[in-house]
């Protein structure tokens, strides 16, 4: 009798633990599992936003400046896209609408040759370049393809794709071009070279 | 009728009145509301706080420091007051406004001139936001310089610090629900911001070591897309109806009742 209960007060403590740990385990692989899939529903699969590759049309779409040194900045696509298409007198280039400070869309003032935000107040030049207020960085450009047909496909890169892949991205924190950069801006495909 | 539990203070005479309260009170109706009987003890009196639903978020003795007004300001209850005030006109105003992207602003616009008594629980709404965030502010100075923050009560300074967080959260959902050019853009810059996170943000420090991208970072999560859209405004306005409150009401809960456990805090 005595054997008995030895024997079965040792053999019991051990099935227990094997049932506690089993149910502990069960139990906080079924709370990461909820928790995960909680988490994960607020990433949607679909998103009902503009096509981030778009055909902007041809390059004679878009009005010459009148005068050397000058830029003609189209808004037509602005505010699905939140692009400018910039004409200057040698070609096309295209900048993301953007404010690099915090996110807020500038306004084109024409007669002063600069883009504004009405944020924070920062000033940028005809190549998106800063001239004061507190954005870090000059504007984004997207990339313009040529189509068979002549007209220019825009990639602007703000949906679901790193800005690197398809926007030209600075390597330093400084808010205008350095000399490289520049080259790399005036040349395809950042730059669409054209001549009326 | 015999003189029940209710009874009268000692030596009173027993007039027309005493058979009156005698009719209401000797009855089980009325004794199973009010279980004390007339609070003419010590006892009674504590015991009438500890046994009503509606008393029990009192305590049942508290020192004379802790009721005089230069002591607390009543900041914590202003504070709970327009929390109450907001949930109140917050409802209301759930029946005129629906958080679409067409219909949001109009909506408000309507609720400002067109339906009778909008426009003064639009404004009760904002006075009373803006009011909830500066009293909540007094009142967390004030428990700073009392040092009311000090043992036993740090815990419940803590969890104070996360309803102040949960109170500008609630600020700051509220905001984009206008819809208007001001909450907009106060939107999006304030979740560019968490663009920033290190990690979580797509444009934050270390977010290349986990591959976060502008469509799975943690900004994505706030706004349900890469820009403040249909997808932000129903997301803001379920986070400030229905997530933020319920966690702000437990938290209030365990937050009085740790109030009532350690009692407030004594003279500096």
């Amino acid at each position: 009798m005595d054997d008995y209960t030895l024997e079965a007060s040792k053999e019991a403590p051990s099935r227990r633990r094997f049932l506690v740990i089993t149910g502990w385990t069960s139990f906080g692989a079924f709370l990461a599992g909820t928790g995960a899939a909680f988490a994960r529903f607020f990433y949607p699969g679909v998103l009902y936003e503009p096509q981030t590759t778009f055909n902007a049309g041809k390059p004679d779409d878009f009005v010459a400046p009148a005068h050397e040194g000058e830029v003609v900045v189209d808004e037509r696509f602005k505010k699905n896209q939140r692009v400018w298409i910039v004409r200057g007198s040698d070609g096309i280039y295209v900048m993301v609408a953007v404010c690099t400070h915090l996110g807020c869309t500038p306004n084109w003032f024409p007669g002063e040759q600069r883009f504004k935000c009405p944020c924070h107040g920062t000033n940028y030049n005809t190549q998106g370049e800063v001239i004061s207020g507190p954005a870090p960085l000059p504007f984004y450009r997207a990339k313009i393809k040529t189509a068979p047909d002549g007209s220019m496909i825009v990639t602007t890169g703000l949906l679901g794709i790193k800005r690197a892949a398809l926007q030209y991205v600075k390597k330093e924190m400084i808010p205008t071009f350095t000399k490289e950069e520049q080259a790399d801006l005036s040349q395809p495909p950042f730059f669409l070279p054209h001549t009326a | 009728m015999a003189d029940n539990e209710h009874g009268h203070p000692n030596g009173a005479k027993k007039g027309l009145l005493w058979s009156l309260y005698q009719l209401i009170s000797n009855n089980f109706i009325f004794q199973s509301v009010f279980r004390t009987g007339y609070p003419d003890t010590m006892l009674k009196r504590m015991a009438v706080m500890r046994s009503s639903f509606m008393m029990h978020i009192l305590p049942t003795k508290v020192g004379i420091h802790g009721l005089k007004l230069y002591y607390t300001w009543c900041m914590g209850g202003i504070t709970f007051f327009l929390f109450l005030a907001l949930t109140l006109t917050g409802v209301i105003l759930m029946f005129y406004y629906v958080p679409e992207e067409h219909r949001a602003y109009q909506d408000m616009k309507d609720l400002y001139f067109m339906v009778p008594y909008g426009r003064i629980l639009r404004n009760m709404h904002r006075w009373a936001a803006h009011g909830m965030v500066f009293t909540v502010i007094v009142h967390m100075i004030r428990v700073f310089y009392t040092g009311s923050y000090k043992a036993p009560r740090q815990l419940n300074w803590v969890v104070g610090v996360l309803l102040l967080k949960i109170t500008l959260l609630l600020s700051f959902t509220g905001y984009l629900l206008p819809w208007d050019q001001l909450g907009f853009w106060a939107v999006t810059v304030g979740t560019n911001m968490a663009s920033a996170t290190p990690l979580i943000g797509y444009e934050g420090p270390f977010s290349d070591l986990l591959g976060i991208q502008v469509n799975n970072d943690i900004r994505f999560a706030l706004l349900g897309g890469t820009r403040v859209g249909a997808n932000a405004l129903i997301r803001a306005y379920v986070w400030h109806c229905v997530a933020l409150p319920l966690l702000a009401s437990g938290m209030m809960i365990f937050h009085f009742w740790r109030i009532r456990k350690d009692g407030f805090s004594g003279p500096l």
